[in-house]
């Protein structure tokens, strides 16, 4: 069963001006369980498509449905609420909120889900254990380092059980020791937790781990490789 | 969650937070001094002329107010003030004779308003009797005492027990003349009190006049009553008489106030539009500062409309900080300055010309800090809800990519 459908999306910016073709008659279908990546040189259009995957920017035609809900429908509001609900993000530049501790970070979403505090505690408590970070769960994002920063958001993006994880090019900023224990996690929460990861990357070692690879080239989807 | 968040943004740059701090801080201080200055000074003034020279009300025959002439009296005036002292509202009456005339010493003479007074209500309407910076209140001097200003002492050259001649024209139109011995000297910022007084026994004064009853009632009312009920109901029990309240008998004291009270809401809308544009400054930079971060809320979930209040949360939380040093800061630079007063004696020869004391008591009531402390608090709101709506403007996906 597909967790997220895109049909025929097109994206353009500046259509009034000198056009800029981002994605050009993109389908794609990610299934629940999946750890995909979504491949291809600079500005190929990858992080447009994760964009509009997650609901943060809207495609100029064509249409993305998430299980029932065609989210290229809904306002503003709706989407926000949406992405809350369903959607969990992890940023190439961690992204993290700096004046609260690493345990307030993951806790963040389910916060804002309003969700009991004992439940809060024991998830975030818990997912900072399996991201090896448990000792870290009082100090501040700027005591960390970047890899452990990224699993901070990982697990942030975890938090919520969200039905997929969207990752724009997690290990851009980190070592090749971080990102090999980072992308350990996320392949061990794909296992365990069924969490459904789709990236946007270019690292080499991102695309060795991932059971599934959409080459892009110039907006359009040139290759899908299954593993 | 949110409450910490915009509580711990506040000091994630101290510098910024303390700058708004500040201007908070110093803008309600200043306000705060501001008000009181000014009450000390006009309001000083004006419960200066109305308390201690033209009381609340004042009742004349309707002719002596077009001519001073001694003949136009209030009829049964003693009767009438007894009447007035039961009514609600009124705390105390006297009757005045007055006339103008001439005082002289062997140096110099002037002209002043003798008033003919009754020690005793007069006390009660005016407080004359605590004025008195030399000698004494009508006491020490057996026959025809006198009372006259500082000012107008030093310019005939008397001091206590010093011998005047005053002249006036009577009640049959003839010069008048008699001899007083100043029983003490009044020291006031009014300039009437000063130099255009001298107060005499009433008894004195009508029986060298020939006149019987007064030319004037004054009237002292309890601060909340609004004078001109007592005017009207005056009206309709003797229409006879002619009733005014301060206002109408000094109408440059109700323009002094009026313009006493514009020039306040100039001052305070000019310090608070300071306020507004420092802490929108502020605040702005702390949003742009910000942008990929607010975005990354909005794209994981959190609602437009918490982006806007912890924005918002973040400036009251300062307000709520300034706002008690400000009024502490306020209070200490009043409750110092209303102890020692604030010596303008540089300047006091032109002050006093206009009626000005030349040590100036502020004063300020108690809810006025309350009213600037909200004021400058909304003002705090206000100046944020630009930066705030900004932050809700943000597109997350651009936000993201802000570098």
């Amino acid at each position: 069963m597909s967790v997220i459908k895109a049909e025929n999306i097109n994206k353009v910016y500046n259509e009034k001006t000198i056009p800029v073709h981002a994605l050009n008659d993109v389908n794609i279908e990610i299934a629940k369980g999946e750890f995909t990546a979504i491949v291809g040189p600079s500005g190929c259009g990858k992080t447009t498509l994760l964009n509009i995957l997650g609901g943060l920017d809207n495609p100029s035609s064509g249409k993305v449905i998430v299980g029932d809900t065609e989210i290229t429908k809904l306002s503003d509001a709706e989407l926000i609420d949406y992405r809350l609900k369903h959607i969990g993000f992890v940023f190439q530049a961690y992204n993290l909120i700096p004046v609260l501790t690493t345990m307030e970070n993951v806790e963040f979403i389910m916060l804002l889900q309003k969700r009991p505090k004992v439940e809060r505690d024991a998830r975030a408590m818990q997912l900072l254990e399996e991201m090896g970070i448990g000792d870290k769960a009082n100090q501040r994002p700027s005591q960390l380092s970047g890899g452990q920063q990224q699993r901070v958001a990982v697990a942030r993006a975890l938090a919520s059980k969200p039905e997929f994880v969207l990752a724009d090019e997690p290990t851009a900023n980190l070592d090749s020791t971080s990102t090999s224990a980072l992308l350990d996690i996320m392949a061990k929460m794909n296992e365990e937790e069924g969490a459904t990861f789709v990236f946007s990357t270019h690292d080499q070692r991102v695309i060795d781990k991932a059971r599934r690879v959409i080459t892009l080239e110039d907006g359009k989807v040139i290759s899908d490789e299954r593993r | 969650m949110l409450i910490k968040i915009a509580w711990r943004n506040i000091w994630r740059s101290r510098g910024r937070s303390l700058v708004v701090l500040g201007s908070i801080v110093v803008g309600i201080w200043a306000l705060v001094a501001a008000v009181g200055f000014m009450n000390g000074f006009i309001v000083g003034y004006m419960a200066d002329s109305i308390n201690h020279d033209i009381s609340n009300i004042q009742i004349h025959n309707p002719e002596f107010k077009k001519d001073k002439e001694v003949n136009y009296i209030i009829t049964d005036a003693e009767t009438k003030i007894d009447k007035i002292q039961t009514w609600p509202g009124v705390k105390a009456a006297t009757s005045r004779v007055l006339v103008n005339g001439m005082i002289a010493s062997p140096k110099k003479a002037a002209g002043v308003q003798i008033r003919g007074i009754k020690p005793k209500e007069e006390a009660k309407v005016t407080q004359l009797d605590s004025l008195i910076g030399d000698g004494a209140y009508f006491e020490g001097i057996k026959r025809n005492p006198i009372l006259i200003g500082k000012k107008l002492a030093e310019k005939l050259g008397v001091k206590v027990k010093s011998k005047v001649v005053l002249t006036f024209t009577d009640s049959h139109q003839n010069l008048t003349s008699a001899a007083f011995r100043v029983a003490g000297i009044i020291e006031s910022s009014s300039l009437n009190l000063n130099e255009g007084y001298a107060f005499v026994l009433h008894s004195d004064l009508t029986r060298l006049l020939g006149v019987q009853d007064a030319h004037e009632i004054a009237i002292l009312t309890d601060p909340q009553v609004d004078e001109s009920i007592i005017v009207t109901k005056y009206q309709s029990e003797y229409p006879g008489d002619l009733a005014e309240t301060w206002r109408e008998i000094a109408p440059e004291l109700a323009l002094i106030q009026e313009m006493y009270s514009s020039m306040l809401y100039v001052l305070i809308t000019i310090v608070m539009i300071a306020l507004v544009f420092g802490i929108l400054n502020t605040m702005l930079m702390a949003v742009l500062e910000r942008f990929k971060e607010l975005g990354m809320l909005m794209a994981v979930g959190m609602a437009r409309i918490k982006v806007f209040g912890m924005v918002l949360l973040e400036t009251i939380f300062i307000g709520i900080l300034g706002a008690p040093i400000g009024l502490l800061l306020g209070w200490l630079t009043m409750f110092y300055y209303t102890q020692v007063g604030i010596d303008l004696s540089a300047y006091s020869e032109g002050l006093e010309s206009f009626g000005y004391s030349s040590i100036l008591y502020p004063y300020i009531e108690n809810s006025t800090y309350w009213t600037i402390a909200i004021a400058v608090i909304i003002t705090a709101f206000v100046g944020a809800v630009y930066p705030a709506w900004k932050a809700v403007k943000l597109k997350p996906v651009e936000a993201l990519h802000k570098i």
